[in-house]
């Protein structure tokens, strides 16, 4: 799980048109570290529609449908910072913390990413990262959480 | 206090999509409804944040709570909608 969160796939300085937009660029970053087939993304696409990802804390966690699964190449995530936000149906996205997930490890990560979200100072943190090493510092934790 | 315990029935967990069913349900309930798992602290099962924060996995047990006029009626909507596989209906 060490490799979960590749640098690479640290975007901060992100500009989207709109939802779909964000959600290409979210799984592009995905596609281009390798952890998913370019086809993942359109399942991406389908599972908003199906459902919105906005959790919360201007945060939404873009993510394939089960159909998508086989579409993994490796379990990945990706952090994209809109800082301009993005509508999401009406709520505003400033971060997407895109999945790329085969089995149910991302429970645990979703669980890790909630508990970080939770707190306002961590939220707020995360909102306004602008260096990589923040994101990684602040999701550090998810992955030492999923590995025990 | 009105109570009841479930199994989490989707296969994949009480994660995104399963979690956002469950907790829009419990946002229309007439009474304030709690969630917890295990030991943890009972948290607002309205809240995605805190129902994703409970890392229910297929086959987790919960324990929801009430109080109040409909409690009973709340839990069991809430109590059947977390036993089903709320992933199924969608690929």
């Amino acid at each position: 799980m060490s490799e979960l969160l590749d640098p690479r796939a640290i975007r901060l300085a992100e500009k989207a048109a709109d939802r779909d937009d964000a959600i290409r660029r979210c799984g592009q970053a995905l596609v281009d570290i390798g952890a998913t087939e370019p086809g993942y993304i359109d399942t991406m696409l389908a599972r908003e529609q199906s459902i919105s990802t906005y959790v919360g804390e201007g945060v939404a966690i873009p993510h394939g449908t089960l159909a998508g699964k086989d579409l993994v190449k490796r379990d990945a995530l990706a952090v994209l910072r809109f800082p301009e936000g993005v509508d999401w149906g009406g709520e505003t996205v400033t971060v997407c913390v895109a999945i790329a997930a085969q089995g149910d490890g991302h429970v645990d990560l979703l669980a890790a990413l909630a508990e970080i979200l939770l707190d306002e100072d961590q939220a707020r943190e995360l909102r306004e990262a602008t260096e990589p090493e923040t994101v990684i510092r602040l999701l550090g934790t998810i992955q030492e959480e999923t590995e025990s | 206090m009105p109570t009841r315990t479930v199994t989490v029935g989707s296969a994949t967990g009480l994660h995104a999509r399963p979690a956002k069913i469950f907790v829009e349900a419990a946002a229309k309930a007439p009474v304030k409804v709690t969630i917890r798992s295990g030991d943890r602290k009972p948290v607002p099962a309205k809240s995605m944040l805190s129902v994703l924060a409970l890392g229910a996995k297929h086959g987790t047990e919960v324990i929801l709570e009430a109080e109040g006029e409909g409690a009973d009626e709340a839990l069991d909507s809430l109590a059947e909608l977390l036993a089903k596989d709320l992933d199924a209906d969608h690929g």
